[in-house]
């Protein structure tokens, strides 16, 4: 028997990058209105912090570059809360966008799939 | 009546608005200059309103400040609390106390944003250009000159001086001798014992070398040392001294320099055995100043005598102070000249040596100025907030199981008890504050990746805040009773150079570099403080040899817990290795 994968569809992808230190906050913020997992990597960068004199020595080069896939449903809540606990209004502190996603696939627990996956168009089966 | 509302309303009202804006808009356009070409666009400066302003400011200051809270507070606290209801006693002058603690925390706060922004970047980039720019012989003389200027700019440095003054000349001259006229020397060699140790932690990330010889090496001249200082009587008083200051010297700003210079070598070199060659330097950091301290102890004895220390002492003493002796001179003083030396020397290798312009000049003059800003802060602290609460509650806590005159109704406790009482207080100090040290977290993470989670963070930290807990304890009770240092501290370096050489190399490592994360800018003078409080309120010559004993209690748990650990993984594998015999056999 062929091995089958389930992929989600529907699914968008939340990018935020902010300033080192802050992820954890605007993770726990946006995984209370429902986000599944997140992940985080290092980068350094600047834009604002140029522009900003003296004041842009207050704002750390080194980034925290959040990504979160969301259902579609979610944008909007996820996106929200993590702009408001990143402060993102404030100049310096970040920039996060969404990008739509054509599928994902992970692990999904056995009796989701019994009762929800409907068998891809045009994929054999056997 | 029945109101109606659209699911979609409701939302819309709980949820935040949302505005679009095309990003078109925002762009700005590109001008051409009359042959048609682009003329490079500079953005403008933002103008921000007040609000922004606060803003991007209070995060900045407030993780800054907390971070440096937890460091102080905590400790700050069980002191005092200890003293009011274990001891019963007010704290007296607390709110200078408390002046001179939230000066340290500013201080600090203030001096390692200006380490992070103003000097870090200079020693990154020493490390990693020197070396492929510069003769060995150049690389190992700015190691060297390095080592002695970080020790200059240890905060940690100015504590022995605040202490020099509670030494009693009468009983320990040479002591007080070393510790006032002596000091600038004393701190200069410690200096020149950093530097070598930074010149030979790098030949050893060059070439490889394992640390253990280095670590027999280098003992059997400390060792020897104490023992020849033990046997004079009058010199022997210096010994806690000499100890002590290896612990004093690997702070927050050694460690991180002279690790970026030796590792940047290293991996110039292309000889980085990346995964331990970090380790190492800070051991040696903590041993060659003793050699030195002990050495210079031995040169005063051979031009002055006891009897003239006190006679020169006595007369100084009737001197009025001079204007820049007295409060926020004499710590301004200090704290530019413990920075500007070493900021001067970076520069110049970076403009001479390297030949290399310096990138941000305003970030690193800014970072400079806080770094000077905050040592000043910080000493200012030092005298009035850690060493006054330090020295203040070590001589209380004696209290506990002896008569003394400030406190009431001493003895509190029976002999034993109070003894037991003083005892666990300080086995408590020194485990919390260790546990606490941030430096220890990180080096927790450092070594669960370096042994592949065999070491875990946690069995670590506590391992060595354990190791801490009980130097300490040990420490005070040389106090109590008057041991001689020596006879605590060599069999101490028995034991760790008879579980070295039973231990692998990684954990031989870690446990020795262990003891120099621990004596951060507050344990230090705190613990220097309490020590010296707490010998003179039980008559003892002097109250040194805590925070040594403080370094060599995590080398001897860390290698404990090491070899055990080994011990563990081997029974695991021959079990292992049993279990698949049986399975091929059946």
């Amino acid at each position: 028997m062929k091995k089958e994968i389930t992929v989600l569809t529907d699914a968008a992808l939340i990018t935020c990058v902010v300033q080192r230190g802050v992820a954890d906050k605007i993770i726990h913020a946006a995984q209370e209105v429902g986000a599944q997992g997140a992940t985080v990597y290092y980068a350094r960068g600047g834009g604002v912090r140029e522009r900003l004199g003296v004041l842009g020595l207050a704002i750390e080069v080194e980034k925290e570059v959040i990504t979160i896939v969301v259902a579609n449903d979610q944008i909007d809540r996820v996106f929200e809360k993590m702009y408001l606990a990143g402060n993102l209004d404030t100049p310096g502190m970040g920039i996060m966008y969404v990008t739509k996603l054509d599928k994902v696939a992970t692990y999904i627990p056995q009796e989701i799939v019994d009762k929800l996956a409907k068998p891809v168009i045009g994929a054999s089966k056997d | 009546m029945e109101r109606k509302i659209r699911f979609g309303d409701f939302v819309q009202q709980v949820t935040v608005g949302q505005q679009q804006l095309s990003y078109n808009a925002l762009t700005p356009e590109i001008q051409k200059d009359e042959e048609g070409k682009d003329i490079p666009y500079v953005a403008d400066h933002l103008k921000v309103r007040k609000i922004d302003v606060y803003n991007i400011l209070q995060p900045y200051i407030s993780v800054r400040f907390i971070e440096q809270i937890r460091a102080v507070v905590p400790l700050a606290l069980y002191l005092m609390l200890f003293q009011i209801l274990i001891l019963k006693q007010n704290v007296t002058d607390s709110w200078v106390i408390t002046g001179g603690l939230f000066s340290v925390i500013v201080g600090l706060m203030l001096f390692m944003e200006g380490l992070k922004v103003g000097l870090m970047p200079f020693g990154e980039s020493i490390g990693s250009t020197l070396p492929a720019k510069a003769r060995l012989r150049v690389v190992m003389t700015v190691a060297f000159i390095l080592g002695i200027g970080v020790t200059f700019a240890e905060p940690a440095i100015g504590a022995l001086k605040t202490a020099g003054s509670i030494v009693n000349i009468e009983e320990a001259p040479y002591l007080y001798t070393l510790l006032n006229d002596w000091a600038g020397l004393m701190v200069l060699i410690v200096g020149i014992g950093v530097g070598l140790a930074a010149v030979l932690g790098t030949f050893r990330f060059l070439y490889g070398w394992s640390l253990k010889p280095l670590v027999y090496l280098t003992l059997i001249p400390t060792v020897g040392l104490t023992l020849y200082i033990s046997s004079q009587p009058e010199l022997a008083k210096i010994l806690g001294l000499a100890w002590d200051c290896g612990a004093v010297t690997t702070g927050p700003v050694t460690v991180p320099l002279v690790l970026s210079l030796g590792i940047g070598i290293a991996s110039a070199a292309g000889k980085g055995n990346s995964s331990l060659s970090g380790f190492g330097i800070v051991m040696l950091a903590s041993l060659f100043p003793i050699i030195g301290v002990q050495l210079l102890a031995l040169y005063v004895s051979f031009v002055t005598t006891p009897e003239a220390i006190i006679a020169a002492g006595n007369t100084i003493v009737s001197n009025e102070i001079a204007w820049h002796q007295k409060t926020p001179f004499i710590e301004t003083i200090l704290g530019i000249r413990a920075i500007i030396p070493l900021v001067i020397f970076l520069i110049v290798v970076m403009m001479f040596v390297l030949k290399e312009q310096i990138k941000n000049r305003g970030a690193i003059t800014y970072g400079i100025c806080l770094c000077v800003l905050g040592m000043i802060v910080f000493n200012v602290g030092l005298s009035y907030g850690l060493a006054k609460l330090g020295s203040q509650s070590g001589s209380l806590v004696p209290g506990a199981f002896t008569q003394l005159n400030e406190v009431t109704n001493s003895p509190l406790f029976g002999y034993a008890t109070g003894l037991v009482v003083a005892i666990i207080f300080a086995w408590i100090l020194g485990f919390g504050a260790t546990l606490a040290e941030p430096a220890l977290n990180a080096l927790g993470l450092t070594v669960e990746n370096l042994t592949n989670g065999a070491f875990p963070k946690s069995l670590l930290m506590y391992a060595v805040s354990f190791g801490v807990g009980t130097g300490i304890a040990l420490g005070v009770l040389k106090i109590i009773f008057a041991i001689p240092i020596a006879w605590l501290l060599i069999p101490g370096y028995a034991i760790a150079v008879i579980l070295t050489a039973l231990s692998n190399e990684e954990f031989v490592n870690i446990a020795w570099d262990s003891a120099g994360v621990t004596t951060g800018p507050v344990t230090v003078p705190l613990v220097l403080a309490m020590g010296l409080g707490f010998g003179n309120a039980v008559g003892a010559v002097e109250g040194f040899g805590i925070l040594s004993m403080a370094s060599i209690g995590p080398i001897i748990s860390v290698l404990a817990t090491g070899l055990w650990i080994q011990w563990k993984v081997n029974k695991r594998h021959v079990q292992e290795r049993r279990q698949q015999n049986i399975v091929v056999e059946g």
